[in-house]
């Protein structure tokens, strides 16, 4: 919990002293060792942490990327980074063709997302099917029916994909279409990278020991979501805020709608033998694994379960900062998407914490309802925003 | 207890290539006893090599064999595992293999047999009746749940006194209670006309006009029906080669040739020839042939069950 705190405390100002200390295209092994000094002089009213946890490592991460979005700004106009592409207008076809498809992958495995892609604008709609696919196609890597043939080997072979697409050299209609949005827009290979990161610990491990280990796993399946959405989205060109701040908003989302998942699925994870809650905290609240696999509610359950809802919360309370500063046709899908998830924690309290047997889902009627909400939330920019009572 | 070995001698991509070597693919199987040996060679060219083997334990036999290389994400190069082969020798390479799947499958057979003998008993006597005679389909007919034996006898049953009820009441209740189309007995002629619709359709014949109902009726039930059953189809297929099991390869476009940039030769020959037509080479990323396998898939180009299937989601 206290590492929890050292994040949420940690603001943005002491983001300048930090950003000396991170260089800017070392790689992530260099600048992790250089700026530990520097993380725990900056925070150090905060809780002193002797090793280094998850949250600073992540937010080295997003600092990077930040940093990366600035120079890109740049050297787009000279687009000195980018190969020559010899074949570009032949492949126009396929382009069109493969991006449809992404769209009705799109629309088959996740309807309420590819609904919230709807409200975006037509570019931006392409760009972030594109990258779901090529998420949603990692994971069926070690989640999906071929799962038991994932090798490491299989791993690389993907990451050589990645960094091929990456530079302009797709192996297949689906990396053509993700190879294509980053050369539209800037988007990192860092995310990417951490993602298939990410999946290599899920093939190892199924307990998590304390909150710092979740929240590095959080980080790589879904704090990079944020990472990689945020170019596609696009900052406002009004906004005051540093791109640090946004970038930090759009992982708090992540993290909080893979707190929502794993939290809204206790069961069925437990039924195949995984559980994502820390076993520190099971422990302090004096439950054991088996009373997971038990699947019986007790008032030890109620109350562990209202802890990690409200910490749940708290991400979401940190991503909402950010989301007014984005591109203003950007605001409302997005804005959507956060009140949405939102309510599935509200589901789990309404189902009274059972979350083994019964699936806490937002009905049609409160996903219809929350549009308008949105909508009325986007119009109004950051700045309203802060005049509002937080709650 | 009979043992199966086999040795198969081909050219794996970790040897160096032999470009004489003559192509022996050997079976042996040992029953018991019996010793009972059938050897199966084929040679190409010159002198076949027969190498038998009658050794107990199958195992050694298959961990050789399996090439320790397979990974499911295809690369450009997994295609040119066999490239060294010549044609006769790929042609009885694939039927070695087939009769190894075949034969492997039938182990399979076996094991699970003894598997059931030994110890998976008496766990669920209550699936016997299940596993009785029609598996669970899902209907043909839209908005209908799955399909059993109990629901095809519903079917049955409702149809046939939704007919008779209709030809009944029809050819029965109507006549005798002078039934009219229109409120407050109102005939056909004046229902059409103060429907205002074409004067003609009063003058139909009765019997031209029941058989065109029917035919209507029947021939948009068919389309219906076939709508959704090509609906269910496309829910098998795996969405994202659509059931072809292979996606185009982007660095050809699917054509399978790729333009071959060669800057050193331009310039040496910049002098004395004109610019030339660039040729094109064979694509190195699916080797010429336009698409590359579908890693969800992994080339059966069915759907096959996740954790977003029904059985466990029925949310989403």
């Amino acid at each position: 919990m206290s590492a929890v705190l050292l994040w949420v405390v940690c603001p943005v100002e002491n983001a300048q002293p930090l950003l000396s200390l991170v260089p800017r295209n070392g790689r992530r092994g260099r600048s992790c060792k250089l700026s530990s000094t520097g993380v725990s002089a900056a925070c150090s009213s905060a809780v002193a942490h002797p090793s280094r946890s998850s949250e600073e490592r992540v937010y080295e991460v997003v600092l990077k990327q930040a940093a990366l979005v600035r120079e890109q700004r740049g050297e787009r106009a000279l687009d000195l980074k980018k190969p020559i592409e010899s074949d570009d207008m032949a492949d126009w076809n396929l382009l069109n063709e493969a991006y449809q498809r992404c769209g009705e992958v799109c629309a088959e495995y996740a309807k309420t997302f590819y609904l919230g892609t709807l409200l975006m604008t037509p570019e931006r709609r392409r760009a972030v099917w594109a990258i779901y696919v090529w998420c949603r196609r990692t994971d069926e890597l070690v989640d999906g029916p071929n799962a038991s043939h994932i090798t490491p080997k299989a791993l690389e072979r993907w990451d050589k994909r990645l960094n091929d697409l990456f530079q302009g050299r797709p192996y297949d209609m689906f990396d053509a279409a993700l190879s294509d949005t980053v050369a539209k827009y800037p988007v990192d290979i860092q995310p990417f990278k951490d993602m298939i990161e990410g999946m290599r610990l899920d093939l190892r491990k199924s307990r998590y020991e304390n909150f710092d280990e979740l929240y590095l796993y959080c980080y790589y399946v879904a704090g990079t979501v944020g990472l990689m959405s945020v170019p596609v989205m696009g900052i406002a060109p009004e906004s005051k805020a540093s791109t640090e701040t946004v970038y930090n908003a759009a992982l708090a989302l992540g993290i909080a709608n893979q707190l929502t998942n794993i939290l809204r699925d206790v069961g069925e994870d437990a039924r195949r033998g995984r559980i994502y809650l820390p076993q520190e905290e099971l422990a302090r609240a004096g439950l054991s694994d088996d009373d997971i696999f038990r699947g019986k509610v007790t008032d030890k359950w109620r109350n562990f379960m209202k802890g990690q809802i409200k910490r749940a919360r708290k991400f979401f309370d940190e991503a909402e900062k950010g989301v007014g500063e984005l591109n203003s046709a950007s605001r409302w899908p997005v804005w959507a998407s956060l009140l949405l998830y939102r309510q599935i924690l509200d589901a789990i309290e309404a189902n009274d914490y059972n979350n083994f047997t019964k699936r806490a889902y937002v009905g049609k009627a409160k996903k219809l309802v929350s549009l308008p909400v949105a909508y009325g939330r986007a119009l109004m920019g950051a700045s309203d925003l802060a005049k509002l009572v937080v709650r | 207890m009979s043992t199966l070995s086999l040795r198969s001698h081909f050219l794996s991509p970790t040897s160096p290539p032999k470009l004489d070597s003559s192509k022996t693919l050997i079976f042996c199987t040992s029953f018991n006893e019996n010793a009972k040996r059938f050897a199966f060679f084929k040679g190409t060219s010159t002198r076949p090599r027969i190498v038998c083997s009658s050794s107990s334990s199958s195992k050694d036999a298959f961990s050789d064999n399996i090439p320790s290389n397979f990974c499911i994400i295809e690369g450009p190069e997994t295609v040119q595992d066999f490239v060294q082969m010549q044609l006769r020798e790929i042609q009885n390479n694939i039927r070695s293999r087939r009769n190894k799947i075949f034969l492997l499958m039938e182990e399979v057979r076996r094991l699970r047999v003894q598997e059931r003998i030994k110890g998976v008993k008496g766990i669920d006597e209550s699936s016997e009746e299940e596993a009785n005679e029609m598996p669970e389909m899902t209907s043909s007919i839209p908005f209908l749940p799955h399909v059993t034996p109990k629901t095809l006898k519903q079917l049955y049953l409702t149809s046939l006194s939704f007919i008779a009820g209709i030809i009944a009441f029809g050819g029965l209740i109507a006549p005798t209670l002078e039934l009219k189309l229109g409120l407050g007995g109102t005939s056909y002629e004046d229902f059409i006309r103060s429907m205002h619709l074409p004067l003609q359709l009063s003058q139909v014949d009765p019997i031209v006009a029941s058989f065109s109902g029917g035919a209507v009726g029947v021939i948009s039930a068919l389309m219906l029906i076939e709508a959704n059953n090509v609906e269910q189809q496309e829910k098998k297929r795996c969405k994202y080669c659509y059931g072809t099991g292979y996606l185009a390869c982007a660095r050809c476009s699917a054509s399978g040739v790729c333009l071959s940039i060669d800057p050193l030769s331009v310039v040496s020959t910049a002098s004395d020839r004109p610019l030339q037509v660039p040729t094109t080479k064979r694509c190195p990323n699916c080797s010429g042939a336009g698409k590359v396998m579908c890693p969800t898939c992994l080339c059966t180009g069915m759907l096959m069950a996740s954790e977003h299937d029904p059985r466990i989601d029925p949310f989403d």
